[in-house]
């Protein structure tokens, strides 16, 4: 039974969605799971987090902001104390950051952004992608602790238990924290749409839309209601319905989504340089030779105008 | 009695007068001189030119190019005239004034009088007289009429106070010339004065005024002078004024010009040795760049025919040759590039060759924006998209950065077959990047192969082994990339015997053929137009000759203009073909060409739009085209237009009309 | 001031990739390979940040690799690096083992800034930089979207999940680049043909005295949409059911 050790990510007033598949990973591995939770005025935080695992708190005024020579030295200090034999989060900026920090404290037995795993004559093998998701490794880490963030859409959060687990505070003291890293501001983001180059899902437009109003409705509705970046083809941007930023292409933006939605796009090869890299492509058009058939893994011939809004109206019904 | 017919040289004008009159010739030669002089220093601040005189070639330049005045071309027609007529005008009162000159020193070395002609008599007198009275004539009247566009304020005209003093002097020296003529035939009382029909008129119209042999001598004397006086002055002046632009032509104009479509080779060796390429100072174009800015007149035919300035980019050939020659000209000049030339200037340029081609002086403005583009691309200072273009290509081997492996896409289900198939080929089809990569061009190379395995030629393709040609590295300034490119596609070629080539593509095919030779590569290539032409002759083929609706045709560049073919493409097209106003060797640029193709232009700025709308003018249902740069940038232009409107290439039409069904699905 | 910048040689994105015989590894022998694009960006901010505020700056290019790897080091000295170090490595490294052996080599060349990109386009770890911070005991910025210096030290713009994050380290610090730092520089012509002709000092791990304890274990790769063979589906419905079932919405 692997000692495992589960950060989970908060933005001071709830825990991140996705920071739950931390704890379906790790609940796959062991039994023995322990949330660790650092930062100030915790306590709601905390009895969230109690809802999946018994929660060790480090609350402290030094832990106000995530800075990750503290941050990663306390996860450092608590493994060890702990003897934490696995280290387990959801990939996100925050863990590359503060995790891979911890992981070089701890020995650097690290994996990111692990998709599948299994195990095999006792041997945990991870799968994660490589090369932009071009190629799937399978690979095993040596020595411990075994440092694993997940991608999240790969591993399902569990339901909440009805009786919460035990909450107990982690012993600090401060004036062993690092102290050469000073936070200054956040400008707070969430809310407006991901960028195009950042976003894991893009929904882009390309001529078939005939509007700014109706591009804003049905790529913009579309992109909402999956938390995706809208982008566009050259043509849109050419006849000024939609701003530069959104262009997706060879001299637009180069974009590497999990899942790029190429709704009324042709399919031109500079608008292919753009996007090639996506994990899934998925088409709408209405032409059903539009050379973008060939570069997609899904397609569905149709006009736009309906097929987008039906797409909204059912993710939105769910 | 005709053998007595003459004129005294001089007459009216006694020693000293003439002795004064020679020491301000030799003053006015002498300013002359040093004005040339001073122009010929400028020019030899620029680097040894390469190229050997070919004297045959000079003869033979100088006679059609600058005597017979050729090199005007048919552009601006009246203006064109004009200058014909001013020139050579000039000219014969200038070979008849050296003869007189001839006749008069030689008479007198060997002691003949003023009186005793030694060849200025008789019938040869005669000529001479009314010859020149009659270019006297074309040179005012084409003055003249000079002088009258001018006053009209024509923009294109670049006016500066001095041409006013130019021209005048022209006229009056022309009139004067006239007058004094007509007081000479008073004077002596010339036999058969007719024969100087002008001044015979205006020593008619002096006589009803009351000049008389007694009266006339001192009017004579003064207009004389006054005459004399205009013409030294202008000979001194000439070098310093925009007339300088006919001594420098004629140097320009005698050298034969580089075809259009060659590069100035530079290798890497040189470029290490010095540290640098193209040109970032002035003394870095070679003399003859230097003279060329001097032969210069400023006259904008390249203006009006440059596809960027029509697309109000800040390039105007004119404008750039000018502010060279400035440059050459200033005392302590600033930096050459981003004071007197700014980047976006040169990287407007697609290098179309209008410019080059219509110059009636030589002048090779495209020219010098590849030198200069080779030094801001030396130096690393293009970015954003047409760098990263070139970046791809330097990795990739195309400028989309697209994997090797599926240049053959475009052949699916043909049996196309390739040089490791068919290693005995004859000629090779050369498929390029736009037809490997660009869904629409893969049309186009479809046809092509099924016409080719219809009329079953032996030939074959390179697939994945085919690298970029390089050209619109080499004509954006990326002589290291092309050289690259050149290098890897030359030792293909070599490695499979390659020594015919069919391509679809005019870029690729201007390299293949005009840069490739400079790397030791040297092919027999064709356009498909050429190739298709040859099987149809032979009855292998049917042209695409009758077709039901209007056709038109957009000539490329670097078919028609850079390698003169005109005809094949319209031997494949139906006869009624209509054409548009800039057609064949007068083209009009569709605006992919010179790396254009890779800059991020929207639709309104676009090069070549202008072009379009010329096509879409014609009322044609189908555009047919014969290069896949004119293929992209004509289906985007006349699709905003009009999309019942098709833009085809020639051997699309021609796989329909030869029934080939397969041309369209991949 | 001396910088250091890490340099990774990785396989051109932009190519097929071919994995070897046994499927263990890719085929290095069939790709091209190029300067990792993200420590282009590092290059480039250091080369900034000598022609703006620290021109004394002596910027060191550094990569472990194979002796081939020379080329794409010299992709760094063509840009402007002053000098190149090549630790001899075959084979791939694991994160924690590439920053020993950086942190071996900091500590003989005492640089006050580490610039480098945030990951590598081939592994996509983006564990090195933390990795290294750590084992030296640095402060790090990761994502840096914008450098300026201070009195004391440096302000960081840093590309987060949740927005903009401004930090503030004092040096000697290990500072990551994402993709908005800068647009990197096209090496002149001349200095690339210059840049062949400078020297590349090579060191072996044992003269660093570090010897790599692998913490991963390659098993196995796998090319993943090699080809895209598109499915065509007839309704919105069945779109939304594939786009699950390829777990890339919820």
């Amino acid at each position: 039974m692997m000692k495992t050790l589960v950060l989970m990510e908060h933005d001071g007033t709830t825990l991140r969605p996705g920071s739950g598949s931390a704890i379906g990973f790790a609940r796959e591995l062991s039994e023995d799971i322990t949330v660790l939770l650092l930062g100030k005025s915790l306590e709601v935080i905390a009895t969230e987090a109690a809802q999946y695992a018994p929660v060790l708190t480090a609350d402290h005024e030094a832990l106000t902001a995530t800075v990750a020579d503290r941050w990663a030295h306390l996860i450092a200090e608590v493994a060890q104390d702990q003897n934490a034999e696995l280290i387990v989060a959801t990939s996100a900026t925050w863990a590359k950051d503060i995790v891979g920090r911890a992981a070089g404290l701890l020995g650097g037995a690290m994996a990111s952004e692990v998709i599948g795993h299994e195990i095999v004559n006792g041997e945990l093998r991870l799968c994660r992608p490589m090369f932009a998701g071009a190629i799937n490794a399978t690979l095993v880490l040596e020595g411990s602790p075994k440092i694993i963030t997940v991608c999240p859409s790969a591993y399902e959060a569990p339901e909440p238990t009805e009786t919460p687990f035990p909450i107990e505070p982690v012993a600090i003291d401060a004036s062993t924290l690092p102290s050469d890293t000073r936070f200054e501001s956040l400008d707070c983001k969430i809310g407006a749409r991901p960028d195009v180059t950042e976003a894991r899902i893009v929904v882009s437009g390309g001529r078939a839309f005939k509007s700014s109003e109706d591009f804003e409705q049905h790529v913009g509705g579309l992109a909402d209601q999956l938390g995706a970046a809208a982008g566009s083809s050259r043509a849109l941007v050419d006849a000024g319905i939609t701003p530069n930023s959104l262009q997706v292409g060879q001299t637009g933006k180069i974009v590497a989504p999990e899942l790029y939605l190429a709704l009324g796009i042709s399919g031109a090869v500079q608008h292919l340089a753009g996007m090639k890299n996506s994990r899934v492509i998925a088409a709408i058009n209405q032409d059903p030779d539009a050379p973008i058939f060939e570069f997609a893994d899904y397609g569905l011939v149709g006009d736009v105008y309906e097929e987008v809004p039906r797409l909204t109206q059912e993710l939105n019904s769910r | 009695m005709t053998e007595d017919l003459s004129r005294e040289i001089f007459g009216n004008l006694d020693d000293s007068s003439q002795k004064i009159f020679y020491a301000l010739a030799f003053i006015s030669c002498a300013i002359f001189t040093w004005g040339i002089w001073r122009r010929v220093k400028l020019w030899q601040r620029g680097r040894p030119d390469s190229q050997r005189i070919d004297w045959r070639a000079v003869f033979h330049n100088l006679c059609t190019r600058a005597l017979a005045q050729r090199s005007l071309r048919a552009t601006r027609p009246k203006a064109s005239f004009a200058h014909r007529m001013l020139f050579w005008g000039f000219l014969a009162l200038f070979i008849g004034t050296i003869l007189v000159g001839i006749e008069h020193y030689g008479a007198s070395i060997i002691g003949k009088k003023a009186t005793e002609p030694l060849f200025h008599k008789g019938v040869y007198f005669v000529i001479y007289e009314i010859t020149l009275d009659t270019f006297g004539l074309l040179m005012i009247g084409g003055a003249v009429w000079f002088a009258l566009r001018r006053m009209r304020g024509d923009s294109s005209m670049e006016h500066r106070t001095a041409d006013w003093l130019v021209l005048s002097s022209i006229i009056v020296l022309g009139v004067t010339g006239y007058l004094i003529e007509g007081l000479r035939i008073i004077r002596e009382a010339t036999p058969m004065p007719g024969i100087s029909f002008v001044g015979y008129g205006c020593s008619k119209v002096f006589s009803s005024a009351g000049v008389n042999q007694g009266n006339v001598s001192s009017i004579h004397f003064g207009l004389w002078w006054f005459h004399s006086i205009i013409a030294f002055g202008f000979i001194a002046a000439l070098p310093f004024c925009r007339l300088a632009h006919a001594i420098a032509a004629v140097f320009s104009l005698a050298s034969s010009p580089r075809p259009l479509g060659q590069m100035e080779p530079v290798t890497m060796e040189e470029v290490e040795e010095t540290g640098e390429i193209g040109v970032a100072r002035l003394e870095q174009f070679t003399r003859s760049d230097l003279l060329r800015l001097d032969a210069c007149v400023s006259c904008g035919r390249c203006e009006d025919m440059c596809p960027a300035h029509e697309a109000e980019k800040p390039l105007s050939p004119r404008s750039l040759v000018q502010d060279l020659r400035g440059h050459m000209e200033a005392s302590s000049p600033g930096p050459l590039h981003g004071e007197t030339i700014d980047a976006q200037t040169l990287w407007a340029c697609t290098t179309c060759n209008a410019c080059n081609d219509i110059c009636p002086l030589g002048v090779r403005p495209a020219d010098y924006i590849t030198d200069l583009r080779r030094h801001l691309i030396g130096e690393g200072e293009l970015r954003g998209a047409p760098a990263a273009s070139l970046q791809k290509m330097q990795r990739a081997g195309n400028p989309w950065g697209l994997p090797a492996q599926d240049r053959l896409t475009w052949a699916k289900g043909l049996n196309v077959p390739t040089v490791q198939d068919n290693p005995g080929f004859d000629v090779l089809y050369w498929v390029g990047c736009s037809a490997a990569y660009d869904r629409r061009t893969m049309k186009v190379a479809r046809a092509v192969a099924q016409l080719l395995q219809r009329a079953q030629v032996n030939f074959a393709v390179l697939g994945p082994e085919e690298r970029c040609s390089g050209e619109s590295a080499r004509r954006m300034g990326d002589e290291f990339l092309f050289q690259e490119l050149a290098a890897a596609n030359i030792e293909t070629f070599t490695r499979h015997n390659v020594k015919k080539i069919v391509t679809h593509c005019p870029h690729c095919l201007n390299s293949l053929w005009q840069d490739y030779p400079q790397f030791d590569g040297h092919y027999e290539v064709v356009h498909h137009t050429q190739f298709l032409g040859e099987l149809v002759t032979a009855g292998k083929l049917k042209a695409a000759t009758v077709m039901n609706e209007n056709v038109t045709y957009h000539d490329p560049c670097y078919l028609a203009r850079v390698n003169g073919i005109t005809d094949a493409p319209r031997n494949l097209l139906p006869d009624n073909l209509k054409e548009m106003p800039r057609h064949g060797c007068q083209t009009a640029c569709c605006g992919a060409g010179g790396g254009r193709m890779w800059f991020d232009d929207s639709a309104t700025e676009r090069i070549g739009s202008g072009r379009i709308t010329e096509a879409f003018n014609t009322g044609a249902k189908t555009v047919a085209v014969s290069c896949p740069f004119c293929l992209t940038m004509m289906t985007d232009g006349i699709a905003a237009k009009d999309e019942t409107v098709e833009v085809r290439d020639i051997a699309e039409l021609m796989a329909d009309e030869n029934a080939l069904k397969n041309s369209d699905a991949i | 001031m001396k910088i250091f910048v890490p340099c990774k040689r990785v396989p051109d994105p932009d190519q097929k990739l071919r994995l070897n015989a046994d499927a263990t590894d890719i085929d290095a022998s069939a790709l091209t390979f190029i300067l990792n694009p993200f420590d282009a960006i590092a290059v480039e901010e250091a080369l900034r940040i000598r022609e703006t505020t620290h021109p004394e700056a002596e910027i060191i290019a550094v990569s472990i690799s194979p002796p081939e790897g020379e080329a794409d080091l010299r992709t760094a000295l063509a840009m402007g690096a002053d000098r190149a170090l090549l630790i001899e490595h075959e084979g791939s490294i694991d994160p924690w083992n590439v920053a020993r052996l950086l942190a071996a080599v900091i500590q003989k060349e005492q640089p006050s800034l580490v610039l480098m990109g945030k990951q590598a386009v081939d592994d996509d770890a983006n564990q090195v930089g933390q990795s290294l911070a750590a084992q030296l005991g640095w402060p790090q910025a990761t994502f840096a979207s914008q450098i300026e210096f201070t009195d004391n030290g440096m302000r960081i713009h840093r590309e987060t999940d949740l927005g903009i994050e401004i930090i503030h380290v004092v040096l000697p610090a290990v500072v990551t680049a994402d993709l908005r730092l800068n647009e990197p520089r096209y090496a002149s012509l001349p200095s690339i043909l210059k840049a062949k002709k400078k020297p590349t000092e090579h060191i072996t791990p044992t003269e660093l005295g570090i010897k790599p304890e692998p913490r991963i274990r390659l098993l196995g790769m796998e090319l993943v949409n090699s080809k895209r063979t598109c499915e065509k589906v007839t309704t919105a419905t069945d779109l939304l059911i594939k786009l699950r079932e390829a777990e890339v919405i919820e």
